[in-house]
C-alpha cells in the first residue's frame, strides 16, 4: 500500500470514528430526553425537566463531547465525521412529509416576500458597513451572504463565486456557528417574552438565525407549528442562494476584479441551487397525496420520528463543530460587522414577520 | 493545496452532501411508506 493510500485509509477511519461519536451522543440525547422527565417526576425539577426539548440536550452533549475530544487531542481528526449539513438537510427533507402541501403553497407568498426583502436589506446593510470599516471586498461578500441568506452554505457558495481564500471561509463559518448557538436559546425566550403568535415566531426565527440547523433547533424549542413555518421561510431563503451567488460572480468579475468575464448562465444558477429544497417539496407532495388517498397516518408518525433522529444528529454535530480560535485570528472589525448585521436582521426580521405573517394559520 | 483549491473542495463537498441528503431523505420516506422500515425500528 502506498503512503497516499495509507493516509487516505486513515482519514476515512477517523471520519467513521467521528460519525460514531455523533451517533453515540445522539443515542444519549434520545435517552436523556425520554428518561429525565421520568426520573425528575415528583421532584422540584419535574416541571423544568418536562419542558427541556431535545435540541437542548443534543447541543449541550455536543459541546461537552467537543471539550473532551479537544482535551484528548482527537477533535480535529474526527471532525470530518461531524456532517451537520448532511444530517440537517436529510432531516428537512423528512420534515417536508409532515407539512401538508397546501400549507407550503399558502405560506409561499409571505415567505418569498420576507426572504426577498430581508436578503436585500441585510445584505445591503452588511456590505455597506463592511465597506465603511475597510473590510476586504471578498470577506464582505462572505459575511453579507452568511448573515443574510443561510449561514455556512451561503458562505461556501459566495466563497466560490468571489474566489475567496480558504481562511476567509473558515473564519466566516466559525462566526456563523458562534452567533447561531446562543440565538437557538435566546430567540425562543424572546418569543415568549414578546408573546408572539406561533406563525410570526416561526417566520422570525426562520428569517433571522443564519444557519439552517440552528433555525430548526430554535423552531423545535418553540413548537411544531413554529418549526414548520420557520423551515418554510428558511427553505425559501436557501432557494434564493443561487441567485445571490450568480449576482456576486457577475459583480466581482465586472466591477471588483474587472476581468470582463461573468459566467451568468442558467447552468450556474442550477449548480448553486440547494437541491434539498426540491426533496423537501417532493416529500410534502408525496405525504399529502398519500394521506388524502386514505394512507395510514401512523406511517407519517414514523417518518416524523426518523426526522427527529436526523435533527438530533445535526444538533449534536453543531456542538461538536463549535470553535472559538478562528475569531481571535481575524480581529474585531469583522466581528463588529457581523454582530451589527445580526442586530439589524433581528429588528427588520421581526417587523417583516409581524406584518407578513399576521393572522397566518396553517390549519 | 492552494487556498482556491480548498474553497473548490468545500464547494464540491457541499454540493455532494446536498444531493446525498435529498436522496437519503426521499429513500427513507419511500421505505417507511412502503412499510419496509417498521415503526419499531426507529428509536
Amino acid at each position: 500500500m502506498t503512503e497516499v493510500q495509507t493516509r487516505q485509509r486513515s482519514q476515512v477511519l477517523w471520519a467513521a470514528g467521528g460519525v460514531a461519536v455523533v451517533v453515540v451522543l445522539a443515542a444519549l440525547t434520545r435517552y436523556l430526553e425520554q428518561q429525565v422527565p421520568v426520573f425528575a417526576k415528583g421532584t422540584w425539577l419535574g416541571g423544568v425537566a418536562k419542558s427541556v426539548e431535545y435540541p437542548v440536550y443534543a447541543i449541550l452533549l455536543g459541546l461537552l463531547g467537543n471539550a473532551v475530544l479537544t482535551g484528548l487531542g482527537f477533535r480535529d481528526r474526527l471532525a470530518a465525521g461531524f456532517r451537520t449539513e448532511f444530517f440537517i438537510k436529510t432531516g428537512l427533507v423528512l420534515l417536508g412529509a409532515s407539512i401538508n402541501f397546501a400549507v407550503i403553497v399558502k405560506a409561499a407568498g409571505p415567505a418569498i416576500a420576507q426572504a426577498f426583502l430581508l436578503i436585500t436589506l441585510v445584505f445591503g446593510f452588511t456590505w455597506w458597513l463592511g465597506g465603511k470599516l475597510g473590510i476586504d471586498a471578498k470577506l464582505r461578500a462572505l459575511l453579507a451572504s452568511a448573515v443574510s441568506i443561510c449561514g455556512v452554505s451561503a458562505a461556501i457558495a459566495a466563497a466560490g463565486a468571489v474566489q475567496a481564500r480558504r481562511e476567509q471561509l473558515a473564519y466566516t463559518a466559525s462566526m456563523v456557528i458562534i452567533f447561531a448557538l446562543p440565538s437557538i436559546f435566546l430567540l425562543p425566550l424572546a418569543v415568549d417574552a414578546l408573546n408572539l403568535p406561533t406563525a410570526v415566531a416561526g417566520a422570525w426565527i426562520g428569517g433571522n438565525i443564519d444557519t439552517t440547523a440552528a433555525v430548526s433547533a430554535a423552531g423545535a424549542i418553540v413548537g411544531e407549528e413554529a418549526l414548520q413555518i420557520a423551515t418554510i421561510v428558511k427553505t425559501t431563503q436557501n432557494a434564493l442562494l443561487g441567485v445571490v451567488a450568480v449576482a456576486l460572480t457577475a459583480y466581482f468579475a465586472l466591477k471588483v476584479e474587472r476581468t470582463g468575464e461573468a459566467k451568468v448562465s442558467g447552468r450556474a444558477l442550477w449548480e448553486r441551487f440547494p437541491k434539498f429544497v426540491l426533496g423537501f417539496l417532493a416529500a410534502s407532495v408525496v405525504a399529502t397525496v398519500f394521506l388524502e388517498s386514505g394512507g395510514d397516518k401512523t406511517l407519517i408518525t414514523t417518518v416524523n420520528d426518523l426526522r427527529t433522529l436526523f435533527l438530533i444528529l445535526a444538533f449534536v454535530s453543531i456542538g461538536l463543530e463549535f470553535r472559538v480560535a478562528p475569531l481571535r485570528e481575524a480581529g474585531w472589525r469583522p466581528i463588529g460587522v457581523f454582530a451589527s448585521a445580526t442586530v439589524f436582521n433581528l429588528l427588520v426580521g421581526l417587523g417583516l414577520a409581524s406584518v407578513l405573517f399576521a393572522g397566518f394559520s396553517s390549519s | 493545496m492552494s487556498a482556491e483549491e480548498g474553497v473548490d473542495r468545500e464547494r464540491g463537498l457541499a454540493l455532494n452532501e446536498d444531493w446525498a441528503a435529498t436522496i437519503a431523505g426521499l429513500v427513507l420516506l419511500a421505505l417507511v411508506l412502503a412499510r419496509i422500515v417498521p415503526g419499531w425500528l426507529v428509536p
